[in-house]
């Protein structure tokens, strides 16, 4: 039980895919403009990973070695295909606001990373709490990137106003933001880690 | 089909959506590879490459297989199988055909198959140049010159960058902003430049 | 008697220059231009270069100190972004502006690359497209000039983009200064004192300047107009930053090409770039984004345009 909630907690901090590992980054800077889009997208990379873990630790005896990353591809991509029906179906808005980043959720890096570190090596219950560790992760990055970005760019969040009288920064909301943000988030983590050390 | 829908396509997607520094895609080898200016160019003509390849292959299943058998909602899982054995293709048919070229950019074609810029490119592609699931006019080779065009704007993003990161080799930064940090800001900043084409009309 | 030679290394001329003589040389060139600002925009022209100079001078200290480095501010290069940006900069906007607009010009402009001397971009000018992504509300709100009140007023660029007529304003004009803009872009007739200071002492050398002006004139005169060649390339010279963009920012020691024959490249580069902006982009001025771009390119030019060292091949 003890490993199982070391699994599930190193994806949230000592192993962050965002800020350590730095993965999967590009869905991160595409949609943290709005707190709603990254919650959607995290929720989303998080069932893919999940099942994708899942399946490919159950199934990983019977994949040749030689053909397994074609393999673990097709599932990937099988659940992201579930993924967007199901956004197309039930909430076209943010499915139009996701855009291209819900199927590029495929090549996302900590998916196949995930898959090719962990679930091909063991069960299937650790495989399942290293998937939903790692997808928390993801999701609480995305939603500490996307706070800043929709407060500084629109001064709201999730639709709220926080201040009355805050000029938002528009660039926030841009790309250039993005970066910005990850950027500098970025450097406070290393600089964290070199005061730590 | 005209040629001033051909320049929009080609500012817009160099410049105002280039694909790293607003779409953010292929951001894992920009900030990886980036150090070095002849890595950054070969792995950036692989790119454009592979991009303008893909781009012919995935328009053509889709409106050949995809669309008359009414399956379009395999695009992913297709596109991405489809890339990653064209990728494999080009990897063998380069080592067979040209050692000398295989060893300028043999390591990264491998790199390529998860790149994002690649199934983006053709996702990207299908959106806007198929409208209620029947081609536009000329969408083909709209498709074809995006694809193209997403790979150049990639290697006018590494180059720049490679340039200014090598150059960045002899400054004394601040260490916790070294590397991938500033990589970014940087990126920012050519973000913030290319805004300056925003806009453009002829 | 053996050791009496000491053999050093080149250069051997010690000429009586120093990194602080020219930043404060280039600050007394650029007064002209401020005086010109205050006369035609009135005193909040005045509060906004303050601010921005005040504003720039602390970030760099405030900085310098809590990364434990020397402090430079008496070099007097953060006073000169903080001018530059606020010559960049409409005089009616609300003061809070030039300070967030200093402290990002110093903070990711310079410093994030090591301080003076490393910096890639321009500073000031990274600071000046920021605010004008962030509050582009403000930064287009110009003052008419000489009615010292806040009676908005278009920029002869901007009149022109929208396709308005321009009326009353003669080449005389936007010589001296008499138009809506940014307060250290207007007064050209000022601008070109400065310059002649900088060009005198030889702190700049022509080669930008030159061609930068050149290259825009020609390309507005080719594609300025619906026909060819019919452009009014005077009337783009004259209007918009370009004198301050081509003689005080395209020259930044740092980030231009060390060669003549790169600094010809980059003039041109920006030149067609500014030219290609004002006629078809979204914006109607292009000279900041033209000189950051080229900025960008800098380290790629300065590579191609090495000098060759001789008895190399």
């Amino acid at each position: 039980m003890r490993d199982l909630i070391k699994e599930f907690t190193k994806g949230i901090i000592k192993e962050n895919p965002t800020f350590v590992l730095a993965l999967g980054l590009c869905p991160t800077l595409a949609v943290s403009v709005s707190v709603a889009n990254a919650i959607g997208m995290g929720v989303a990379a998080t069932f893919v990973l999940l099942g994708s873990s899942v399946i490919i630790s159950l199934v990983k005896n019977f994949i040749p070695n030689k053909i397994r990353i074609p393999c673990f591809i097709v599932i990937i991509a099988t659940f992201v295909t579930i993924i967007e029906l199901c956004l197309k179906a039930y909430s076209p808005v943010l499915d139009r606001a996701l855009g291209i980043y819900v199927p590029l959720i495929v090549v996302n890096c900590i998916v196949l990373g995930r898959a090719e570190a962990f679930a091909c090596k063991n069960n299937f219950i650790s495989s399942f709490f290293d998937g939903l560790g790692m997808g928390v992760g993801f999701t609480l990055a995305l939603i500490l990137i996307s706070a800043i970005r929709e407060f500084l760019g629109s001064g709201q969040i999730l639709g709220h106003t926080l201040i009355k009288g805050f000029e938002p920064v528009f660039v926030f909301g841009m790309p250039s933001g993005a970066l910005l943000v990850i950027g500098l988030l970025l450097g406070l983590f290393n600089l964290i880690k070199s005061r730590k050390a | 089909m005209n040629i001033q829908e051909f320049l929009s396509i080609f500012i817009s997607s160099v410049f105002i959506y280039n694909v790293i520094l607003s779409r953010f895609l292929g951001l894992c080898p920009f900030v990886a590879i980036s150090k070095d200016t002849k890595q950054a160019f070969a792995m950036s003509a692989a790119v454009t490459f592979v991009i303008t390849a893909a781009s012919i292959v995935t328009w053509l299943i889709y409106q050949f297989l995809l669309l008359p058998f009414h399956l379009a909602y395999l695009r992913t899982l297709s596109f991405v199988l489809v890339i990653a054995a064209l990728v494999q293709l080009i990897e063998m048919v380069i080592r067979k055909t040209s050692p000398v070229l295989y060893r300028a950019f043999g390591i990264y074609l491998t790199l390529i198959t998860t790149n994002c810029a690649v199934l983006g490119a053709a996702v990207l592609n299908i959106d806007m140049f198929f409208v209620n699931g029947k081609a536009v006019p000329g969408s083909f080779y709209y498709s074809v010159f995006q694809g193209f065009c997403m790979g150049l704007g990639y290697t006018l993003a590494m180059l720049i960058m490679s340039g200014i990161r090598e150059r960045l080799e002899l400054c004394n930064v601040p260490s916790a902003l070294k590397n991938f940090p500033l990589a970014f800001i940087i990126a920012s900043i050519l973000s913030l430049s290319f805004m300056g084409f925003s806009g453009f009309k002829f | 008697m053996r050791n009496n030679l000491i053999v050093s290394g080149s250069p051997h001329i010690h000429k009586q220059e120093s990194i602080p003589r020219i930043m404060w040389t280039v600050v007394i060139s650029l007064i002209p231009a401020g005086v010109a600002g205050v006369i035609i925009f009135g005193l909040d022209a005045l509060w906004v270069t303050l601010v921005a100079l005040v504003a720039a001078v602390l970030t760099e200290i405030i900085f310098e100190v809590l990364t434990k480095k020397k402090i430079t501010v008496m070099d007097g290069s953060a006073v000169i972004t903080g001018i530059l940006l606020a010559y960049n900069l409409p005089s009616g906007v609300p003061l809070w502006l030039p300070i967030v607009g200093a402290v990002f010009s110093i903070a990711i402009g310079k410093q994030v690359f090591g301080g003076l001397g490393q910096n890639i971009f321009n500073p000031a000018l990274i600071g000046r497209v920021f605010l004008m992504a962030s509050w582009p509300k403000y930064m287009t709100t110009f003052v008419k000039p000489l009615s010292y009140d806040t009676i908005a007023s278009a920029t002869p660029l901007a009149a022109l983009k929208e396709g308005k007529i321009l009326e009353h304003i003669s080449y005389l004009d936007l010589f001296l200064g008499k138009r809506g803009g940014c307060i250290g872009e207007v007064c050209i007739l000022a601008l070109l004192i400065g310059a002649a200071i900088l060009l005198y002492k030889g702190y700049i050398s022509w080669h930008i300047p030159a061609t930068y002006i050149f290259t825009t004139a020609v390309f507005t005169y080719i594609f300025g107009a619906k026909q060819l060649f019919h452009g009014d390339w005077l009337f783009h010279i004259l209007s918009g930053g370009l004198i301050l963009g081509a003689f005080f920012m395209a020259t930044d020691y740092v980030a231009t090409p060390l060669t003549a024959k790169g600094q010809l490249i980059f003039g041109v580069g920006c030149g067609l770039l500014t030219a290609i902006i004002r006629i078809w982009g979204g914006y109607p001025e292009g000279v900041s984004y033209a000189i950051l771009m080229m900025n960008a390119a800098t380290p790629f030019i300065d590579r191609y345009t090495k000098n060759r060292i001789y008895g190399t091949s």
